[in-house]
């Protein structure tokens, strides 16, 4: 059975590349681009891994990975986080709540596909 | 210090002007050898042999005065003690003045335009840092950028990708590119700002280099000789919003001078000390429109230059004219201490009040804070407050008047201010 991989992002171009890209390599792919309800849309879904964008509508991407951490059922799921915030601080900050990966908007194809292999096969 | 320069400018310009000693001291009336004194420096010089020397040498006898360029050497000692290693001779800066007035001028405008420069900086990155629409313009650029390049990636994998799958990413790439370009012109507009300085000189905003060269008076507008829609094409090339800047402030000015004409202002002026309170009341006019009104006057041996500084609840400047002997600022405050900065706690109470500078001027000073209607229930009303000042007060206000009058020791900017121990003080002075 594939694993699946669930997409949290709003921007629905990204979400259309990346799908093609995980679903090329065998990957179950879900999407989901609103922060208010993302916990409910992980726990319905029960995926392998979170990709997370930081910045979402509705509730951040850094308040939901906290939310993850504090519930026993997720406090080890993987998560990815995607920002456009390079900054150490937001780094740190994602390192801090808790972020499996962090990965900083742009980022090449074979990049991201690396790191999601290397989170599933962890 | 100051009565150096005065001799030593009178030798310069007596020399500009090809004439010896003897033949200019025969001029005015004075032994070549007591001329020769005062040009060295080693007399005092003032009164009538003052005005007599600057009319033989045809220049204004303040520009050989002491005291009338202390902005000017201020600004030259802000321009020394901001490059320390250069190892500038301060302690003859009076001199370099006296001797090569055209090469300080050049400094000073130099230092001007750098002063100006590092407060666009400021402002620039300020708003970098705390502007709401730049902050999410680029996360929405970074987005673009993103899905550009992951579907860009994909597309170059060439026949890999499935036909249908093909065209959607096209039509992506498409759709992304579009919004990138609207987002980049969006972005380009926000921070598009024509208002540059575009030569040593022009360091303001169209408004304040408008009235500049006008000398911050407009005959043709009050004599009903030309319109504000002339006085603009006037202007040269103006954005839309520098046009719309000066349009309000011509209209304001055209307005002010139909209310308070010039004639019999200056007749009721003389009459009343020139005191802007008592004006108010007899022209049953707002005190700010007749601060407007004597900061717009004609330049006239006979009448009092009056200087202006408009700004609001947060201290920015709204409006600036500015006299040499008092630099004001154009996006910074000034000193908290300054009379136009106190009245904000008393809105609408007249403040009159003798201000000392560190670099011992003194300026008789008018003030009063002004409140505005708000356009909504529950805001507090916006608060903006004037200020007129002059240096030229000994000739309408009698010194035993003028010694019941507050006196209120202020400072400059701080950087350039040598009150080291003032409680108001919020940066270093760096010419320590």
């Amino acid at each position: 059975m594939s694993k699946k991989v669930l997409l949290i992002e709003d921007e629905p171009q990204i979400v259309a590349a990346l799908r093609f890209l995980l679903q090329r390599e065998g990957l179950s792919v879900f999407d989901h681009g609103d922060g208010q309800d993302a916990t409910q849309k992980i726990n319905a879904v029960n995926p392998d891994l979170v990709i997370l964008d930081v910045m979402l509508p509705g509730r951040s991407g850094m308040q939901i990975l906290q939310d993850l951490r504090d519930d026993k059922r997720t406090q080890e799921l993987p998560v990815l986080m995607l920002t456009a915030k390079g900054q150490r601080k937001d780094r740190e900050a994602a390192e801090n709540a808790g972020a499996s990966m962090f990965m900083t908007k742009p980022f090449a194809n074979e990049e991201i596909l690396r790191n999601v292999k290397a989170l599933l096969n962890r | 210090m100051a009565r150096s320069l005065t001799g030593t400018r009178i030798r310069e310009r007596r020399r500009g002007k090809n004439l010896s000693q003897t033949e200019l001291a025969r001029q005015v009336g004075i032994s070549s050898s007591y001329l020769n004194l005062i040009e060295h420096n080693r007399r005092g010089i003032a009164g009538k042999t003052l005005l007599a020397i600057a009319e033989n040498l045809g220049v204004d006898a303040r520009s050989l005065s002491e005291g009338a360029d202390r902005a000017h050497v201020m600004q030259l000692r802000e321009a020394a003690a901001n490059v320390p290693a250069a190892g500038a001779e301060i302690d003859r800066l009076e001199e370099f003045i006296g001797r090569f007035p055209g090469w300080a001028r050049l400094i000073d405008d130099f230092q001007s335009q750098s002063k100006f420069q590092n407060e666009t900086l400021l402002a620039l990155s300020d708003r970098l840092n705390h502007d709401p629409f730049f902050a999410e313009a680029i996360h929405m650029m970074v987005s673009n950028i993103t899905a550009i390049h992951s579907t860009a990636g994909i597309l170059s994998e060439g026949d890999a990708v499935p036909p249908d799958m093909r065209r959607m990413f096209l039509d992506n790439l498409a759709a992304e590119s579009a919004r990138l370009a609207k987002t980049a012109s969006d972005l380009i507009g926000h921070f598009d700002t024509p208002e540059q300085p575009e030569q040593l000189g022009t360091r303001s905003s169209a408004v304040d280099r408008f009235f500049e060269t006008h000398g911050f008076y407009l005959a043709a507008l009050e004599q009903g000789d030309a319109g504000v829609d002339d006085l603009l094409e006037g202007a040269g090339p103006l954005s839309d919003f520098d046009r719309a800047d000066l349009t309000s402030a011509l209209t304001g000015y055209r307005d002010m001078a139909r209310a308070l004409p010039l004639d019999r202002f200056l007749d009721r002026c003389r009459d009343l000390a020139f005191d802007p309170l008592r004006l108010a009341m007899e022209y049953s006019a707002p005190l700010e429109t007749v601060f407007r009104r004597l900061a717009h006057l004609p330049a006239a041996e006979d009448l009092p230059e009056f200087g202006f500084l408009k700004v609001d609840g947060s201290g920015g400047v709204l409006f600036r004219k500015q006299l040499t002997t008092l630099n004001l600022p154009k996006f910074s405050s000034g000193c908290p201490l300054w009379p136009v900065y106190r009245c904000f706690g008393q809105p609408g109470q007249p403040v009159r009040a003798m201000m000392n500078t560190p670099t011992g001027e003194g300026f008789l000073t008018f003030s009063v804070a002004k409140q505005h209607p708000v356009n909504e229930f529950g805001l507090p009303p916006s608060l903006t407050a004037s200020m007129i000042f002059t240096t030229d007060f000994a000739a309408f206000l009698p010194k035993a008047e003028r010694q019941t009058l507050a006196r209120l020791d202020v400072g400059l900017h701080c950087t350039v201010c040598p009150r080291l121990e003032c409680s108001a003080r919020r940066s270093g002075y760096i010419l320590g």
